[in-house]
């Protein structure tokens, strides 16, 4: 990763081979940048924070914190362009074709695999984030942010309510729940 | 339709969103409701075509901004999608900044545990939608 070419190809790779949103190419871009020792965990943590709190999409705005804390400015704007342009591309092409592509069965099994797919990335995701707070010195505060969110869930908030509301619960439990030396 | 009201419209409906779809509603008042340059149908597809092909599902602004103003409007659809993730910057500045605060750190990490719950909740529903498009229609 220590080109900028390299670093804006591998963004376009990951962010744009996987269905069903952001989160599964967020987790190929795990993947790929902690592989190469370029992140590690509590740094994708951090990215994920800020990119759950960043308006408009999440894999964009991940990419583009990605790209600062890597290359500064330049990489920024490559990886926004590495994770935005393919994609959009292929949305103007297949509208302006007038392809239906949900009219052939195949396209449809081809689709629902790709989402299932897509299903077990997001899940890996979620567990990669929450590993290293269970453990045993943050498993309470943990358990209480937890059930907290997911109340807020089933209460019908939105996400970004859920986000802020879970922040300040944070904030005033006072202390950090993961160890210093993993800080995000 | 005019590229550059196209943008703002869809410029407005993104950055007050925070999910990809997130979008939708906002989108539905301005483009079919209050403006009428696109038909429920058209928006339907948009948002099929951005859920059926790889990359950000927000992408399907990209789509609508076709069905409202040609390619020009696919441009601005574009651009409306990539400008509020410039915001990332100085949000990740500011958090580096104070993350040795240790009430920010706790914040930060509450944050990241409500996301991986938002995550569950989004595997579910994504499991739901591979299979309901498995059973035949």
């Amino acid at each position: 990763m220590n080109t900028i070419s390299h670093f804006g190809s591998s963004v376009a790779r990951d962010a744009n081979r996987t269905l069903g949103g952001g989160w599964a190419a967020i987790e190929l871009l795990r993947r790929t940048f902690i592989a190469s020792g370029a992140l590690d965990e509590a740094g994708h943590a951090g990215l994920v924070a800020v990119s759950r709190l960043t308006p408009g999409t999440n894999l964009l705005a991940y990419c583009v914190a990605l790209g600062w804390r890597m290359h500064g400015w330049r990489g920024s704007l490559t990886a926004l362009g590495a994770a935005s342009v393919p994609g959009s591309v292929i949305v103007f092409a297949l509208t302006a074709a007038l392809v239906r592509v949900d009219q052939y069965s195949l396209v449809r099994f081809a689709l629902a695999i790709g989402i299932l797919a897509a299903t077990v990335l997001v899940l890996s995701a979620a567990w990669s984030l929450l590993r290293p707070y269970l453990t045993a010195s943050a498993l309470a505060s943990t358990s209480v942010i937890i059930a907290l969110s997911a109340a807020l869930l089933l209460a019908g908030l939105t996400p970004v309510r859920i986000l802020l509301l879970s922040a300040a619960a944070g904030a005033m439990l006072g202390r950090p729940l993961r160890a210093p030396q993993e800080e995000p | 339709m005019n590229p550059l009201v196209v943008y703002v419209l869809l410029l407005k409906a993104v950055a007050t969103s925070f999910a990809g779809m997130g979008s939708l509603p906002q989108i539905h008042e301005d483009f079919v409701e209050t403006r009428r340059v696109l038909t429920d149908e058209q928006l339907s597809r948009a948002v099929l075509v951005g859920r059926s092909t790889p990359g950000p599902v927000g992408a399907y602004v990209v789509a609508v901004g076709y069905f409202a103003a040609g390619w020009r409007g696919a441009v601005a659809g574009w651009l409306a999608m990539i400008t509020p993730a410039l915001a990332a910057i100085p949000l990740f500045t500011l958090m580096q900044r104070w993350l040795h605060v240790a009430r920010v750190r706790a914040a930060v990490d509450a944050v990241v545990i409500a996301s991986a719950v938002l995550l569950l909740s989004s595997a579910f529903q994504l499991a739901v939608d591979g299979f309901r498009q498995l059973l035949p229609r």
